[in-house]
């Protein structure tokens, strides 16, 4: 079991993530279970640090040549997505009960006030590991981490 | 520590191509501080009064959250630390009649 599980685990047992955040998270490093198996991946070798948070958005195989395909592509430094992790922990209780309750209400049941400049941390490298690719017929959704 | 970022590139292109926008964040930045040190003594007056009255429950989040950054200097620091993490931030959108490109550098 790698370390970045371990955490996982140690958060689902405090109770700071739910089940389901657990089994992403550990769904999402299910490759580095198997790291030794097999060759590392080109670029994403757990050394070097993530810069950037990408998302893009291309067609489709069967609308690769559609002139009317939106392209998308959002390249966020994990710098600051490291800023807006930590601001999310100064914002003053009455905006952030607004917020944890308008979260409620969308059925997130998420407490800003559980956020821990440690947990902060334990995230944004469990992120650096993220990969996430949907593929449909129109358009192909990739998030990562370069 | 960080470096703020200079310039907001944005370009929004519909089916003429129009000449991109650059904002120089270097000029604006120390303009905005300078009058938000300014308009400070009165921000902090409306925020104490609006909490004084017990009405700071009725307004809107962002509003809250901006008198609660503004009224103190630990968040005011973590919005500065925000504001630098911002270099290197890139939106790139394309559709068939136009483009939209934002990016800090």
């Amino acid at each position: 079991m790698s370390e970045s599980q371990k955490r996982i685990l140690d958060m689902l047992a405090n109770k700071k993530i739910s089940v389901d955040e657990a089994y992403r998270l550990l769904s999402v490093l299910q490759p580095e279970g198997s790291a030794s198996e097999s060759a590392p991946r080109a670029g994403t070798s757990a050394k070097t640090k993530a810069k950037y948070l990408r998302v893009t958005v291309v067609p489709g195989p069967e609308h690769k040549d559609d002139p009317d395909a939106e392209l998308v592509n959002v390249r966020v430094p994990m710098s600051l997505v490291r800023s807006g992790m930590k601001f999310t922990s100064l914002i003053p209780p009455e905006a952030r009960d607004k917020v944890t309750g308008a979260l409620h209400e969308k059925g997130i049941d998420f407490d800003m006030r559980n956020l821990k400049p440690e947990d902060l941390e334990e995230l944004i490298e469990a992120l650096s590991e993220l990969e996430v690719n949907v593929v449909s017929a129109k358009e192909v959704v990739k998030v990562f981490v370069e | 520590m960080k470096r703020p970022p200079l310039f907001l590139r944005v370009k929004i292109q519909e089916k003429k191509a129009l000449p991109g926008c650059w904002l120089p964040l270097f000029v604006l930045v120390p303009l905005a501080l300078a009058l938000l040190i300014v308009l400070s003594p009165l921000i902090l007056v409306a925020y104490i009064i609006v909490r004084l009255r017990g009405r700071h429950k009725k307004l809107p989040t962002v509003l809250t959250a901006t008198l609660g950054v503004l009224c103190s200097w630990r968040r005011m620091m973590a919005a500065c630390d925000l504001f630098c993490s911002t270099t290197g931030l890139r939106v790139d959108v394309s559709g068939p009649d136009e483009r939209v490109h934002i990016s800090v550098i």
